[in-house]
């Protein structure tokens, strides 16, 4: 795995993508709080803003029937200059908009109706001025004369400037942060998880000693690779209790054949040739033969059945060809022709010795059942990791009906009965595939049968 | 059909054990089983072998440390010590002897197991008899003459393999082999005047552990018997029955 690859792997991760969801999640809510936050505090501000100007409008309005105009200019003046009303703007114009009372320069274009609006006033701050926004309310005065009462909102503005810089702040810290700990979870499982694989791919290759490393944590992970670590332990007893059975077995048997074979061969050289009795020894050793030929097979399945086979890197190109080439001389003696077509670089892991047999099985099978004159097809191809062998012949090949059974323990055809056989070879290959992980498909080769293990 | 010799021994057995002059050893039996361990050593003294057995794995080391032993032949499962262990313990201290372990085990892997304890050959029972002498004799001239790896031009009589240039010849005429024939060819030439079985060739040519069901190594040796015997007179290539196959000069 590449660096990128490790990353893109993180970014895959489960605890990654809960922490984008519950970032964007927790980002919304940290939005709306302060969105929330905002309108109350702009809602009450301005509501307490809006009832002072509010009230100003009608003081002056009561005070624009008892005075003159001119003292009403300069009351408006004089209110204008008032310290003690901070950020209050006034001013008063004519008819033709020009300023005649009042602190603000000239007439917003904003204020076109009596309505409620913000304009921007320059406010000097020490030696320079800064834009400063009004909320303010026009209205119209007797003789065209129009005035606007308002009040300096920038300091509201500010806080909320403030407010939303804060909220945009933590919108965006939440989500690197959320991010961050979702990468670095990401990253802790990913690790977790690799050397997990990495073991289980040992424990596959029949390595059942083996186990998923556990950290000192009680999370979920822990617990699953403590329960599966226990599992194993149960499945390696099981296996090893099941190896000393067969070893028992084997043992049991093969040590009363044995006995027979040496007994029968030890009285041999005594009889002639020829002679009743020695033909009976004869008999009795060649039966044994057959006996230790069914049990090997019997046990091999049974090693392969249990996966309890050491598995190594095999050349599959090497093992198909060199297994044609054993069995050339044979089928040409039968007048057999045995093409073979072997795509070069296919690896397997398994073992070497039972992947030799399955496919000796096959060629047996294929030049058992072959007519002299008939051809056998070998083909191995597809890519180097996940090859597939094909065995194909011309001879009477097995019903659709019956290819499932013949797999099973034993099966012999009616029609195979007179051909020699311990009926136990395509079972072997069968569990031979199956311990390989492979596919083992019996197809119609039109006419023959077509046997493909693929990988 | 009459006895031909004294005794009881027939000459078709004898030939079929002793098809070629064994080098007379002296072989240490390790095996519990009575009936397996009595005929084993009868018939090794029949092929001219002094024999010494051992009931049980202590005794059997105790034996092959100590003693004039050349070979052993040694069962996996014994009391006291096992098989692998005995093994094991005598190259720990060093003995060289070559070692036939004896197994009836489940095989597949076994057969590794024993060869890197440190065996050097392995046979599952039951066995021919004919296969185990055919191995011990095997074991016994290994590195001698032929049979030395590093020798790379082979010789018997007038046939000529040279392992280099990968040359073939007899009475300097040149034979055309394919590359497994040559391969054959070296096995026997390195196995020359010993009895090779058809297991012996399988593993050691193909590095097959298996029977085949059919035939498959009689038809190639009969293509190497015609590509050096067919056109001169004495051949060299025989069969043995029942047991396998021998190159050898004579007859």
């Amino acid at each position: 795995m590449g660096p990128d690859q490790r990353f893109l792997g993180v970014l895959a991760t489960s605890p990654f993508r809960i922490a984008i969801v519950y970032s964007i999640v927790f980002a919304c809510g940290a939005a709306a709080l302060l969105g929330a936050v905002d309108f109350a505090v702009s809602r009450v501000v301005d509501g307490s803003t809006d009832n002072l100007i509010e009230a100003e409008v009608q003081g002056l309005r009561e005070q624009m029937v008892v005075l003159s105009r001119s003292d009403f200019i300069e009351l408006i003046e004089q209110r204008s200059q008032d310290q003690d009303v901070r950020g209050a703007v006034y001013l008063m114009v004519d008819p033709q908009l020009r300023p005649v009372a009042g602190n603000v320069p000239a007439w917003p274009k904003e204020a076109n109706q009596d309505k409620w609006f913000y304009f921007k006033v320059s406010v000097p701050y020490g030696d320079e001025t800064r834009e400063h926004e009004m909320r303010a309310r026009p209205f119209h005065l007797p003789g065209g004369y129009r005035m606007l009462v308002g009040h300096d909102v920038q300091e509201r503005q500010d806080v909320k400037s403030l407010m939303m810089r804060g909220l945009i702040a933590a919108v965006v810290v939440t989500l690197l942060m959320g991010l961050g700990g979702g990468f670095w979870m990401g990253r802790r499982i990913l690790a977790q998880a690799g050397a997990i694989s990495a073991v289980a791919t040992q424990i596959m290759r029949g390595d059942l000693s083996q186990r998923l490393p556990v950290r000192d944590a009680d999370d979920e992970i822990n617990k699953l690779a403590r329960e599966i670590n226990t599992m194993l332990d149960k499945i390696e007893q099981l296996t090893l209790g099941m190896r000393t059975v067969l070893d028992s077995a084997a043992h049991d048997l093969r040590t009363p054949l044995n006995r027979l074979q040496a007994t029968a061969e030890g009285a041999m050289p005594g009889l002639a040739p020829g002679s009743p009795e020695r033909r009976v020894l004869e008999r009795v050793t060649s039966e044994v033969d057959h006996m230790r030929s069914t049990l090997d097979a019997l046990l091999r399945i049974a090693l392969a059945e249990t996966g309890t086979v050491a598995r190594e890197p095999v050349d599959l190109s090497e093992l198909v060809a060199s297994v044609v080439e054993l069995y050339e001389p044979a089928s040409e003696e039968r007048g057999i022709a045995l093409h073979s077509s072997v795509a070069p670089g296919a690896t397997v892991q398994g073992s070497r010795q039972l992947l030799a047999q399955a496919l000796a099985n096959l060629l047996d099978n294929a030049i058992k059942f072959t007519p002299d004159g008939g051809h056998i097809r070998v083909v191995l191809r597809g890519s180097a990791s996940e090859p597939e062998v094909i065995v194909e012949d011309d001879g009477p090949g097995i019903p659709a009906d019956k290819r499932e059974i013949v797999l099973g323990r034993r099966v012999r055809l009616d029609e195979a009965r007179k051909f020699p056989g311990s009926g136990l070879g395509l079972s072997l290959v069968a569990a031979v595939t199956k311990l390989h992980g492979a596919h083992l498909v019996l197809d119609d080769a039109g006419p023959g049968l077509k046997v493909s293990l693929k990988f | 059909m009459n006895p031909q010799t004294s005794g009881t021994v027939y000459r078709a057995d004898k030939q079929r054990f002793n098809a070629c002059k064994i080098p007379v050893m002296h072989i240490l039996i390790v095996e519990d089983d009575e009936v397996a361990r009595d005929s084993l050593a009868k018939a090794l003294r029949e092929a001219g072998h002094s024999v010494d057995v051992a009931n049980n794995g202590l005794d059997g080391l105790q034996m092959a440390s100590s003693m004039g032993v050349d070979l052993a032949i040694v069962d996996r499962m014994l009391p006291k010590l096992d098989g692998l262990a005995l093994v094991q313990s005598l190259r720990a201290t060093g003995r060289k002897i070559p070692v036939l372990i004896l197994s009836a085990l489940g095989d597949v892997d076994d057969r590794i197991t024993g060869l890197r304890a440190g065996g050097d050959d392995y046979l599952t029972k039951p066995y021919h008899m004919s296969e185990l002498l055919a191995r011990i004799d095997a074991l016994a001239r290994r590195g001698e003459g032929n049979t030395a790896e590093t020798n790379t031009k082979l010789k018997l009589a007038d046939l000529e393999l040279d392992r280099m240039t990968r040359r073939v010849t007899r009475n300097g005429k040149k034979i055309e082999l394919t590359a497994r024939e040559f391969q054959l060819l070296e096995f026997m030439m390195r196995h020359s005047g010993q009895v090779v079985t058809r297991t012996m060739l399988l593993e050691g040519v193909w590095d097959y552990h298996f029977d085949p069901q059919t035939n498959v190594i009689d038809v190639h040796i009969s293509r190497l018997r015609q590509a050096i015997d067919k056109d001169f007179d004495k051949p060299l290539l025989h069969t043995v029955r029942g047991a396998g196959y021998s190159l050898r000069e004579d007859e």
